[in-house]
């Protein structure tokens, strides 16, 4: 599966996008906590496939997972 | 979330037929410098199309890059940067949801390198009404600053500062 960063949280970890290898049940929390020096997750929103979600989703081997910083639009 | 909505109130529905079509959304993103007031010629020329015509109310909101960054600084420069598809599938999203009850809607949202004085921003909603009109408006705006996923970065002195949260209304 692929695993993307925006923004300051690319910053942080030097990276946009990679290959994540999947087992079953895993979680957008388990990929975030495995990140080095993770921000704050109260501060992070999580989307797979494009539409928000929530960190104990499951996720499926062919997803995007995406952590977004604060959104500041408009 | 729920997004405000912009339907008429039920005694309003009892009074007036409820519109059966859907309204028309003209949604983009853009990477070149954006003209709010020729984009709302061309649009308006469209309108006249609709059935029944010109809509009676109109509302319009245009964003420009500030002159100076969240700590005061004088702003050399403003990046935005977006999620490819995502922020086009959530402001369609949007879109659909806060303009129940309008006739028309347009946004243009910029992306890539901007200028102080530049537009970040045009919305614009063609409504029978003001209410409906102006209210869409608003919940659009707020969408776009909190649901859609852009993030602004403020160059100041040739250093960038990725901007969290937003300005108060």
């Amino acid at each position: 599966m692929r695993v993307k960063l925006f923004a300051g949280l690319r910053e942080r970890a030097g990276w946009g996008e990679r290959t994540w290898p999947h087992s079953a049940g895993l979680t957008p929390h388990q990929i975030w906590s495995q990140l080095p020096d993770p921000a704050p997750a109260h501060s992070v929103r999580v989307a797979i496939n494009h539409s928000f979600a929530s960190f104990e989703t499951p996720l499926n081997p062919d997803d995007e997972l995406a952590f977004l910083p604060p959104i500041s639009g408009g | 979330m729920n997004w405000p909505s912009c339907r008429r109130s039920v005694e309003a529905e009892r009074r007036e037929p409820v519109e059966a079509t859907m309204p028309r959304l003209d949604l983009q993103l853009l990477t070149t410098t954006l003209d709010p007031l020729a984009c709302l010629v061309a649009w308006q020329r469209q309108l006249a199309d609709l059935p029944g015509g010109m809509p009676a109310a109109e509302a319009h909101f245009i964003g420009r890059v500030r002159g100076v960054s969240g700590q005061g600084l004088p702003l050399e420069a403003l990046e935005l940067e977006h999620y490819p598809a995502m922020a086009e599938r959530r402001l369609q999203e949007l879109a659909k949801v806060t303009a129940q009850g309008t006739a028309a809607v347009l946004v243009r949202h910029r992306i890539g390198q901007l200028r102080p004085g530049d537009v970040i921003v045009l919305v614009a909603v063609a409504a029978d009404r003001r209410g409906p009109a102006q209210r869409c408006g608003q919940a659009l705006l707020e969408g776009l600053k909190h649901e859609v996923p852009f993030w602004k970065r403020e160059w100041v002195n040739g250093v960038g500062t990725w901007v969290e949260g937003n300005t108060p209304l």
